[in-house]
């Protein structure tokens, strides 16, 4: 397994066989490769969260042509309907069809959630590895802002940002993106300075090659597992957020509609019928789940490749990050 | 040592900097003149008269320029004066210290409930690596992280209140009224609390000077028991003070679900009647804290663990 020594692992490995290190240089890999290779010897739940990750996106990629009935026509005669052939999960209280509804709503919760994370994990990325880089009053600043925005709650900071600018996606997205780019930032300065202090990397600048085969070909690789496990795991985090907004009123806006709007609008119904509020819950749960179990799949193994060896209890701290509320909770 | 203190106190200054520009700028945000809004605020009538908008701008002083209207009212913001609520016409801090000291006792509720679950279950399942237990444990976990608390409140409320007519389904009127929501609050920080637990103990029981002790003829019970607890005890009390600091004004949800008069539903409602004051004095008090419930944090992590204290922070 060539991958297993492009992994960081502890600053100062001594046990670094020379051939085994030219072999990782050489093989640069891929997150699909990665992913593959990855299903072979893991933790089952992993499997079962790409499994089901796949079925859930499958499905809200194909929702135009799958979905059973129009997500606004509504049938006021037949409000509240439990399940039948007609309607799998029932109507809600417009006699709007139910499973039509979530899939169409997690159109909107998943991909608001994605753009955010994508936002966050390349800022992030890209300010740490020049905190990391360039050190100094720079990287002094960079984690300062860290320090204080990570712990800054993120509904608050929405909350915040609404009273200035109003509701709107814009205004979402920068909230989430306010506080989400720190842990992010955190784990990439963390890895640059890990990666950067790698006799290979020494080795190439020595050798003269510029900086940026140095940052595409050692660092960027090597970085590509710990932040996609960041990310995975950050993203059940803000679907709970996003819902969460939604279900305030102050997230997805009518006449959209998202798996937290769904909820809201099902409060008054709970008893009558309560599959209508326990529906969009699950399907932001099962979707949580999903990429929690992806996420701490990645991160599970890079942990047990660093344990071995190392006294201190360093890696625990590492997995204090990503599941501190601050950036990404609702509460 | 001196160095931290004088960096977070620094940090700390520019914090409150950047948030009360921030939060004086609330009625400048937007379209439209703030006396406009402010008086639409207060009186809910469109069409306003606009001898009191003039009246009203020269009253607050609304006319001068920004910066001095900023200075006047960090003025009276560090004296803990925020003026008056729009809606209730009460002093702001009236009503955010009992706001505060609601969300701080449901806070702790749920956060110690989280740790009376996650402290015994993280052990076990790091003591049992890779097994059954240990399978259950984090399938669990990661449940339970993933398990929105909007979702899981309606459903006990649902269960426990309507159905079984237990507990109520919501207000604030003694201990019953915290059961539901410190239940719904308490599942996701219990889920990370297991998983950092589990991994803390499970580097701590790999360390050398566990091995050491074992050998001395200590038993299992014991060594965990002297050096397993002490030692993994670090990264959760760390994550402890992320979600209490969290909890202040983030369970905003919770709040609203079972009509908790805490610091999240007095922000959330203060949004949406756009009444200022209280949205200013709430962020800054809540913002404030999160940043000294960490920074506390961070210092007692140097007291407890001499090893960070040399290399870090540096």
């Amino acid at each position: 397994m060539p991958d297993t020594m492009t992994r960081p692992g502890p600053p100062s490995r001594p046990s670094n066989p020379p051939d085994r290190r030219r072999r990782a240089s050489s093989h640069r890999p891929n997150v699909l490769s990665l992913l593959i290779r990855g299903t072979r010897d893991r933790h089952w739940t992993f499997n079962f969260g790409t499994a089901l990750l796949v079925l859930i996106l499958t499905l809200l990629v194909l929702t135009p042509w799958i979905a059973p009935h129009d997500p606004a026509t509504q049938d006021l005669t037949n409000r509240l309907a439990g399940p039948s052939a007609e309607h799998w999960f029932g109507t809600d209280h417009l006699g709007r069809d139910v499973l039509t509804r979530l899939m169409w709503g997690g159109r909107f919760s998943v991909t608001i959630a994605a753009i955010t994370l994508v936002i966050c994990a390349v800022t992030g990325g890209i300010i740490g590895a020049l905190a990391a880089r360039r050190g100094g009053w720079l990287d002094e600043l960079v984690m300062r802002s860290v320090d204080v925005l990570i712990c800054f709650p993120d509904v608050v900071v929405a909350l915040f940002l609404i009273a200035l600018f109003g509701t709107g996606y814009g205004t979402l997205i920068a909230a989430l993106t306010i506080t989400g780019w720190t842990p992010f930032a955190r784990l990439m300065r963390g890895l640059a300075l890990e990666i950067n202090s790698k006799d290979y990397v020494e080795a190439a600048e020595i050798l003269g090659s510029p900086k940026a085969y140095i940052v595409f070909r050692h660092v960027i690789p090597n970085a590509v597992r710990p932040v996609l496990a960041m990310g995975f795991l950050r993203f059940g985090h803000k679907l709970i957020t996003v819902g969460a907004l939604s279900y305030l009123g102050l997230g997805v806006q009518p006449p959209d509609s998202d798996w937290g709007a769904m909820l809201l609008d099902a409060q008054p119904y709970m008893e009558r019928s309560p599959s209508l509020g326990i529906l969009p819950g699950a399907a932001i749960f099962l979707t949580a789940l999903s990429v929690t179990m992806i996420g701490q799949g990645l991160d599970i193994k890079r942990k047990a490749r660093k344990r071995p060896g190392t006294s201190a209890p360093a890696p625990a701290l590492a997995s204090v990050e990503g599941t501190a509320p601050g950036q990404g909770d609702t509460k | 040592m001196r160095m931290f203190l004088i960096r977070r106190a620094a940090t700390l200054a520019v914090t409150l900097a950047v948030v009360s520009v921030l939060a004086f700028l609330i009625p400048y945000a937007g379209e439209g003149d703030p006396a406009r809004k402010i008086l639409r605020a207060r009186v809910n009538d469109p069409a306003l008269d606009p001898a009191q908008v003039e009246a009203l701008t020269r009253e607050l002083g609304l006319d001068r320029p920004l910066y001095i209207q900023y200075l006047e009212w960090l003025r009276h913001a560090v004296t803990g004066d925020f003026g008056f609520s729009y809606t209730s016409r009460t002093p702001v801090q009236e009503l955010v210290v009992p706001a505060l000291s609601v969300s701080i006792s449901l806070a702790l509720a749920s956060l110690l409930l989280a740790l009376l679950f996650a402290l015994p279950l993280g052990t076990w399942a790091a003591t049992v690596r890779g097994g059954k237990v240990d399978n259950a444990v984090t399938f669990l976990s990661q449940s339970a992280v993933s398990a929105p608390e909007y979702w899981v409140g309606p459903v006990l409320v649902l269960v426990f209140a309507r159905y079984l007519g237990w507990l109520p389904s919501g207000g604030w009127d003694g201990l019953t009224y915290l059961v539901l929501p410190a239940l719904a609050l308490s599942l996701r920080p219990l889920g990370y609390f297991t998983q950092v637990t589990r991994a803390a103990m499970s580097d701590v029981l790999a360390a050398p000077y566990i091995t050491a002790a074992r050998s001395r003829g200590l038993s299992f019970r014991k060594t965990l028991a002297k050096h397993g607890i002490r030692n993994s005890m670090l990264p959760v009390m760390t994550l402890f003070s992320f979600w209490f600091a969290g909890l202040l004004g983030g369970s905003v949800v919770i709040e609203v679900i079972f009509n908790i008069p805490g610091m999240g539903r007095l922000l959330y409602t203060a949004v949406i009647n756009n009444d200022v004051p209280v949205i200013q004095g709430g962020m800054l008090w809540i913002l404030t804290l999160a940043v000294l419930i960490n920074t506390v944090t961070d210092l007692l992590y140097g007291v407890l663990n001499p090893a960070i204290r040399v290399t870090s922070h540096a």
